[in-house]
């Protein structure tokens, strides 16, 4: 089966190579595609070849990361009949789609834990190159992401950490149905569970369902051993490993005494997510010290230089080279650095130097509006004077 | 105290006996490490942010169920819509949804944790003290009208620091916060619990100005485990006729004898009874019963026997002395006791001042205000400076009789055989006790480390072992059968022993136990033998 989809392969990077950039994306351009071509019955066969193609392309391109993209509704409806919903859903593999159909309640959190992943990403990245923009709503973060890269590993795992606290913290809030205590799929032990030894852990429950959701997709598809395919496929199970290991690593477990007098000789502890700008600082800290890999020849992922220690599940790991962000390029899926901001003063990647890639800046004075001289309350209230400056500012060519 | 069974049992049967209690021990710690759950479980929650639109200031917001308040995502939503910091309410209901509270629970505690996010313009005082308009709520079914318990308003001081650099990039980054004692309740009567927080805010009077911007209230709510309940109630049950009986038993013994019972012989049964006083189940009572003192109860219970258990270590060394002066009365110990009974005076002192208070005000804690602080830290202080002061004593003790019992040692071949064996018997009960006390005390200390230290569970196999809760029926178990071994072992024996008129032959192993007493002798006559045996 992998041989026969193998050549599948190569008959699509040939033919996308003649004719499919102008049908690039748009579903609805391939049928128009299709109505008009099945006149021609010398073409049909290619048509199809080419549809296949196209479809399998669409499923590798679309990601689940578009649950952050589309704002999730679950209509009344939509509870009682399951399918809608997940149907409803782009992105989805064949195995998410089945648990989507089991846990509806869970993916307006998945979409949150994403959104929560992009936007730490985005923060992470807003000085570097390739800033983590997203392009569409379905590919999200488009062609970029089927290169094997540092930048891809980074964002394997900040989503799958990201779904992870996501689901965690639901699951706190008691708004899972499956969660802790309240399965509803088991009445009868409820009580007795609950009165007998307390709920389970959230964070354990987090970890275990993104682990069975966000790794679904590479389970599902079994590639040939030593196939690039295979090594994509281990290396985004590393990477979402190591993005779930982080937030159970980093929570911290607060404990509090009440034996005799307040001694510790009863003390109860429990455990708390961590700040998720803390997870992403280790996550970009495990990026820039992310591990080459390469397959041996028995169909493993090892690292390309021996010399250095293996890296552990908590490590990412890449097979490929980081594209060139410089220059747009459609191929690649690189947006390229022109129009950014950047710091003339800075001599680090924010700086113009590096950003613009010695193309140069032009600079433009804007007036921003600052609030200033505020008084606070804890909450609410904000009395402030407005002051407005003139900035200058640097934009890449 | 002359012949206690200890002396006169084979070492065979003193085998057996040790068997036998090895036996319970395990048995007690397994109970705890595999049947029941861990002892506490804690929940955190946060607080749902409610708008409390028709300015009541009374009305109960609840979060969900069927009547829930106004709800809003984020306090950027409150900005907008111009809502104030006052007519916030951040309500949490207890239990999550779908579930209910029982009596099984005996106690809730809660801590609180305040989100405070950095913001360059909006920083935490430096003493940012937070004040805390609380109010608790119960009620029974879902549908009824919640019944007020408590309201209070409090003062908690804000412990924060911001892990980062204070600059413009890190806006946005919480603050690191202790967690602070919000409430305490030393029983669960009720299926449903509300909880309403206020925050008011007062400029003129700087109430709650200078707490930084807050983001978020976490609750965390703590109790006891219903399978703990049971399984502790269940092993006390057990143990107090266990103890009881022994208790019959011994004091029955010692008023058998013609002499009137030694001061050691009255120590004895006092830590028999306080040991009783702990055991008796009266815990029962809190599940059909409102009883909120429950908790200092037990406290106290507590108190009492860990005072009783100093005092006789105390007493048993000293009458173990044989430095022919004679004790025997209580008030010879006046310098030893003393820093026990003061030590918990102080102790019980300072419960009176949390628990105590917290009967009438759970939102109440000693450690709020600087001066209660204070206060409590000094109660703790003194209570470890007589702690300190009582093990100096009794090192000191133990010291004493090891020197007197290798004195003795090299003089006791010369001896007569009823001096011999007198002193021979007066040094095996000391070293037996002194070895099982030792061994009791390091196995307490040790499974205490280990419960602190671990994470409250070990797996092994597919079993999970409840390392807690292990710890504390084990410790429990093993201080109720001290005190049963001590009451049995040390119980004075029927048995002759040493009779100068009688066989120089001793068949110890061969004496069969009898109910008549065959010996008549008190100690004040073997003090005043030995005395005037030493002075010759």
């Amino acid at each position: 089966m992998s041989s026969k989809s193998n050549k599948q392969r190569t008959l699509c990077k040939h033919s996308s190579r003649v004719s499919s950039l102008e049908v690039f994306s748009r579903q609805g351009l391939i049928y128009a595609n299709l109505r008009r071509s099945v006149m021609a019955l010398r073409h049909f066969l290619f048509i199809i070849t080419l549809l296949l193609c196209l479809s399998q392309f669409m499923v590798e391109a679309s990601s689940w990361w578009s649950l952050a993209m589309n704002p999730i509704q679950i209509p009344e409806a939509y509870i009682i009949g399951a399918q809608p919903l997940c149907s409803q859903l782009g992105g989805l593999s064949q195995g998410q789609k089945k648990l989507c159909q089991l846990y509806q309640d869970h993916m307006q959190y998945i979409g949150e834990g994403a959104k929560m992943g992009i936007k730490e990403c985005q923060y992470q990245f807003r000085h570097r190159r390739w800033n983590c923009s997203t392009v569409d709503n379905t590919s999200v973060f488009g062609r970029v992401m089927q290169i094997g890269s540092r930048e891809t590993a980074f964002m394997y795992s900040i989503s799958a950490a990201g779904v992870v606290n996501a689901v965690s913290r639901a699951c706190r809030e008691g708004e899972l149905s499956t969660c802790g205590c309240s399965r509803t799929a088991r009445p009868k032990d409820l009580p007795r569970d609950w009165l007998w030894g307390g709920c389970g852990d959230n964070l354990e429950y987090g970890y275990r369902f993104a682990k069975e959701f966000v790794d679904a997709r590479e389970r599902e598809k079994i590639f040939q051993k030593g196939s690039y395919e295979s090594a994509r496929t281990a290396m985004n199970l590393h990477n979402n490993e190591a993005g779930r290991r982080t937030v159970s690593e980093l929570a911290d477990s607060s404990c509090k005494c009440h034996g005799v007098s307040g001694s510790c000789s009863l003390k109860t502890c429990w455990l708390q997510l961590v700040d998720f700008r803390k997870v992403g600082d280790a996550l970009k800290e495990k990026y820039d010290s992310a591990a080459a890999m390469k397959l041996n020849t028995k169909g493993k992922l090892v690292q390309v230089n021996n010399r250095f220690n293996p890296p552990t599940t908590f490590d990412l790991v890449y097979v490929d080279q980081s594209p060139d962000y410089c220059v747009r390029n459609e191929s690649t899926g690189s947006l390229g650095t022109q129009g950014r901001l950047c710091n003339k003063t800075s001599e680090g990647m924010d700086g113009c130097e590096l950003m613009c890639c010695g193309r140069g800046y032009d600079q433009y004075k804007a007036q921003v509006v600052e609030r200033c001289h505020c008084k606070f309350h804890w909450c609410c209230y904000v009395k402030c004077k407005r002051c407005t400056k003139i900035v200058d500012q640097f934009v890449c060519k | 105290m002359a012949g206690a069974i200890i002396e006169n049992m084979s070492t065979k049967k003193l085998v057996i006996v040790g068997v036998i209690l090895l036996i319970f021990q395990v048995l007690s710690f397994l109970v705890g490490g595999l049947i029941a759950p861990s002892p506490t479980t804690a929940i955190p929650y946060t607080a749902t942010k409610c708008v409390d639109i028709r300015k009541y200031h009374q009305k109960w917001l609840m979060p969900g169920g069927r009547n829930p308040c106004e709800k809003i995502q984020d306090f950027k939503e409150a900005t907008e819509r111009h809502i104030e910091a006052n007519d916030i309410v951040f309500a949490v209901h207890i239990p999550k949804p779908d579930l209910e509270m029982s009596s099984w629970f005996q106690f809730m505690l809660f801590v609180l944790q305040f989100e405070i996010v950095f913001k360059l313009a909006n920083q935490i005082d430096e003493a940012g003290v937070v004040t805390i308009d609380a109010s608790l709520a119960y009620r029974d079914d879902i549908v009824s009208e919640w019944t007020p318990m408590a309201h209070s308003k409090e003062q908690r001081k804000l412990n924060c620091v911001f892990p980062a650099n204070k600059t413009k990039k890190n806006e946005g980054l919480p603050y690191d916060c202790d967690l602070l004692p919000f409430m305490e309740v030393g029983t669960v009567a009720h299926k449903y619990y509300l909880v309403n927080i206020r925050l008011p805010v007062n400029e003129r009077k700087k109430i709650n100005i200078g707490i930084g911007e807050i983001k978020d209230i976490g609750l965390v709510s703590i109790h006891q485990n219903g399978g703990f309940t049971k399984v502790w109630f269940a092993m006390k049950t057990f143990l107090t006729p266990s103890i009881l009986i022994i208790m019959i038993w011994y004091w029955r013994r010692i008023t058998l004898m013609t002499r009137p019972p030694v001061l050691l012989e009255k120590v004895i049964f006092a830590l028999g009874l306080s040991m009783t006083f702990i055991n008796i189940p009266v815990e029962w009572f809190s599940i059909g019963f409102n009883w909120t003192w429950m908790l200092l109860f037990g406290d106290i219970r507590q108190g009492i026997f860990y005072s009783m258990l100093l005092s006789f270590w105390i007493i048993f060394c000293g009458e173990h002395l044989m430095d022919q002066t004679e004790r025997n009365k209580f008030s010879v110990y006046w310098k030893q006791v003393g820093p026990i009974v003061f030590g918990s005076f102080c102790l019980f002192i300072f419960d009176m001042c949390e628990r105590g208070v917290q009967l009438t005000n759970p939102f109440y804690s000693i450690w709020a205000s600087d001066v209660g602080t204070e206060l409590a830290m000094a109660f703790i202080i003194v209570a470890g400076i007589c702690a300190c002061l009582y093990f100096l004593f009794l090192c000191f003790m133990v010291f004493q009789v090891f020197r007197n019992i290798s004195g003795k040692k090299s003089s006791l071949p010369a001896m007569s055989k009823a001096r011999r064996l007198h002193y021979e018997g007066l040094i095996f009960r000391f070293k037996f006790l002194m070895l099982v006390t030792l061994a009791c005390a390091a196995l307490t200390v040790i499974f205490f480390i280990i419960s602190q230290v671990s994470e409250g569970h070990w797996h092994w196999g597919g079993h999970t072992v409840q390392v807690n809760s292990a710890f504390f029926t084990g410790i429990y178990g093993m201080w109720n059968l001290y005190v049963f071994a001590i009451m049995f072992l040390y119980a004075p024996s029927h048995k002759r022993y040493g009779d100068e008129q009688s066989n120089d032959l001793l068949h110890r192993e061969d004496i069969q136990l009898t109910t008549t007493i065959t010996h008549v002798d008190g100690p004040t006559e073997i003090y005043r033998m030995s005395g005037k045996e030493a002075q010759e």
